[in-house]
């Protein structure tokens, strides 16, 4: 797996931004639902 | 839909941006305007600047937002403000948390451990508990304007904290980062040092400003579902 990695760097840069996507989605996620607690009352 | 023309900027904005730095190719020896510059020892991994560094400057810049806000509240006495500091810090917190991550990952491929206590790390790890501690505080007090006015008080606080953490002990003293201390390959860290073309360079100040600009967006959705949530418990009571 390391030796993949650092044979395919681009990999690596693909995690990153995978990371940075998922975390923001992770935010918009728990945004969603307190918008969705909102609309029920 | 109030400005959906600057959202529409910030969107195409951001995906020219980020297809730019994912897609000019490393060459040897570049020739026109998007080729990049080999960097030696980073190579394709150079990219990662575009998209870890601004993670760490967007949680630079809502934790400084959230000192903003708080010396608002603290003259205004506006929950509104003190809604908009306690998001700021919110979502500081997440990007530098996304920081983190993102740099254990490439220190894993470039120095070899995913955790190396390299300055930079430490005071990002002191930034995290600082900001864990400011919600902690938060949940802790039950009363509004008491909550409002400490946590104010706490986030104006560690806010002066932040830059000596992230701009001056991470270059006075010696480390893995570039831009420490007794670093040869330039002064400062490596979007300031020579070894970055200028292309490089111009690429990385747009995905800086591009993702500063997701921020502020973000910033701006979860203070009006904030506020929304305040005015719908008021309302119950």
């Amino acid at each position: 797996m390391y030796y993949f990695f650092t044979q395919n760097q681009i990999y690596i840069v693909a995690t990153i931004v995978l990371i940075c996507l998922i975390g923001i989605f992770l935010y918009l996620f728990n945004l969603d639902k307190k918008i969705s607690k909102l609309e029920k009352k | 839909m109030k400005h959906i023309f600057l959202k529409l900027v910030i969107a195409i904005f951001s995906l020219i941006t980020v297809s730019f730095a994912l897609l000019i190719p490393i060459v040897t020896s570049p020739k026109t305007f998007f080729e990049f510059p080999i960097i030696p020892t980073l190579e394709e991994k150079a990219r990662n600047i575009f998209f870890h560094v601004p993670m760490a400057w967007i949680s630079v810049i809502a934790f400084f937002t959230s000192v903003f806000y708080s010396i608002k509240y603290l003259i205004k006495k506006d929950e509104v403000d003190d809604i908009k500091s306690s998001s700021a810090a919110n979502l500081g917190f997440i990007f530098c948390v996304l920081a983190t991550i993102t740099g254990a990952i490439w220190a894993r491929f470039n120095w070899g451990e995913f955790w190396n206590w390299d300055p930079r790390q430490t005071s990002i790890f002191i930034l995290l508990l600082i900001y864990g501690a400011y919600f902690v505080l938060r949940s802790a007090i039950d009363e509004d304007e008491k909550r409002a006015k400490i946590s104010a008080v706490y986030s104006i606080i560690s806010g002066l904290t932040v830059p000596f953490f992230v701009f001056v002990m991470p270059r006075i003293m010696t480390g893995l980062h570039p831009g420490s201390l007794g670093d040869a390959s330039g002064k400062g860290p490596l979007f300031e040092a020579k070894a970055m073309a200028t292309n490089m360079r111009i690429i990385f100040y747009l995905s800086v400003l591009s993702f500063t600009m997701i921020y502020f967006w973000i910033l701006n959705l979860k203070a009006r579902v904030e506020v929304l949530y305040m005015k719908n418990f008021e309302n119950k009571n």
